[in-house]
């Protein structure tokens, strides 16, 4: 079976009828998906492991209640989100912890490393730490797009918005990181030119 | 000429494509076995409820189950703990023992029943079919709320013979229904010791009804910005169908509240 996943749609459908395996398999394939959109959302590792378990385990006993046919990893998504807001750490630790990425930024700066390299560590570790300072609506769409690869009707789905209002949304956030992002902050030479 | 701010957006847009596969994540962790381990414990629930308060075996299956969905909820707030351990079967609504009904930080906010609407504009703004309490005729005021996941109608009527005046709303009648499932902890309820809080059924499904002295009210979406409710409520009738959580707001006793549920399409 590994390596030759059968499609969600049929695992769903096997799981709805009580297939455990069917379902084990789906959590096998998601857990990674769902672990990380907990984390952009908790900003903690185990909150976002007992949120994304939590999740899962719900998804299962609602699997009744979910439109065949229709795609799995938005509806996971949404679930997950809702877990992990209900396990949202305080403002307080979010500062704690941009504030961590800061500093990590700080001594990867001092790691002896080839000069281009340092630069695209520094960048990165500036763009996490800019990252947890917007607001969570904006970090998740911008997660969803660019690390998790949703298209616009999954992230619809996933945000339960029109998918009409998605790209705008996207370009409203993309907007408010340019805005947070150090004024004197450089893009690496090669991350403009590269297609993505 | 390229806007030069909508260049530096698809640089950045670049930028954070490429710092996807360095994003400092944790290690996710193994969770399928222990998911197998949990839901293999608890089968999924058959869908026909009608008969589990008189299945004592039933009901503890249902509840282990229910409880588990709710578990979030209860982690969030310890306080509601020994509430849910209670009141566990109706989503989007959490039950909370408090010496003192009133709000003590909080201003009180009005009814804010949302945007007043027609019936067919809020059935197109909202993710579930709306019921009419059919004992009830036409309201005489709908509202829709889709700020809310799922969103969320309000039907308001006003007093009239057999349905007394609720000095709280200033309605006669309040019935409101949103996604449950979706947003389990949408609604707090703080009531004080004037106040029951009784488990009952609609149709099957179970149900709480709270009445006696006013109690709070408090409905909030996690991560939106301060509640979008907070005011005093009177006798309530509460309950869950298919994922959409009903309530009845009203001066009217437990068995008539009952019966208007129980006639919802």
């Amino acid at each position: 079976m590994e390596g030759r996943p059968l499609d969600d749609a049929a695992l769903v459908e096997r799981a709805r009828k009580g297939d455990v395996n069917a379902y084990e398999a789906l959590v096998q394939q998601y857990q990674e998906l769902a672990f990380r959109v907990a984390y952009q959302v908790t900003g903690d590792a185990p909150d976002a492991e007992d949120a994304a378990q939590e999740a899962f385990v719900n998804a299962y006993y609602a699997l009744g209640r979910f439109r065949p046919g229709a795609p799995f990893r938005p509806w996971l998504c949404r679930i997950v989100v809702n877990e992990a807001r209900n396990r949202r750490m305080s403002a307080h630790r979010r500062v704690v912890l941009a504030e961590r990425a800061i500093t990590a930024q700080a001594s990867g700066e001092a790691a002896p490393s080839p000069e281009a390299a340092a630069e695209a560590d520094a960048f990165r570790s500036t763009l996490v730490a800019t990252l947890w300072q917007l607001r969570e609506e904006d970090r998740l769409i911008l997660a969803y797009r660019l690390f998790f690869d949703l298209s616009e009707a999954e992230m619809a789905q996933a945000l339960k918005c029109p998918k009409g209002t998605v790209k705008s949304r996207l370009s409203r956030a993309l907007a408010r990181l340019r805005e947070a992002l150090p004024a004197d902050l450089r893009l690496p030479s090669t991350a403009g030119e590269r297609d993505g | 000429m390229a806007d030069p701010r909508r260049m530096l957006d698809i640089a950045l847009e670049r930028a954070l494509r490429s710092l996807a596969p360095h994003y400092p994540y944790p290690s996710t962790p193994d969770l399928a076995s222990r998911v197998r381990g949990r839901i293999t414990a608890q089968p999924i629930a058959a869908p026909r409820r009608v008969g589990l308060w008189r299945d004592p075996r039933r009901l503890a299956l249902v509840a282990a189950v229910l409880l588990v969905l709710l578990g979030a909820a209860a982690v969030a707030n310890p306080t509601t703990r020994d509430a849910i351990a209670h009141f566990f079967h109706v989503r989007g609504v959490i039950v909370n023992r408090v010496p003192s009904p009133l709000p003590s930080a909080s201003p009180i906010t009005s009814l804010d029943l949302g945007r007043r609407t027609t019936m067919e504009q809020a059935q197109s703004s909202v993710t579930f079919p709306i019921a009419v309490p059919s004992a009830l005729g036409a309201p005489d005021g709908v509202y829709v709320d889709s700020g809310i996941p799922g969103g969320e109608v309000a039907l308001a009527y006003k007093p009239r013979p057999g349905i007394p005046l609720v000095r709280q709303t200033g309605l006669g009648l309040l019935f409101s229904e949103f996604r449950g499932d979706l947003i389990p902890d949408f609604i707090t309820k703080e009531v004080g010791p004037g106040t029951t809080v009784e488990e009952t059924s609609v149709n099957g499904d179970p149900a709480w009804w709270i009445a006696g002295e006013p109690h709070t009210i408090i409905a909030q979406v996690a991560g939106q910005d301060g509640p979008h409710t907070l005011r005093l409520a009177t006798n309530t009738l509460v309950w869950e169908h298919g994922g959409v959580t009903y309530r009845i707001e009203s001066g009217l006793s437990k068995a008539d509240a009952v019966r208007i549920a129980a006639g919802l399409p």
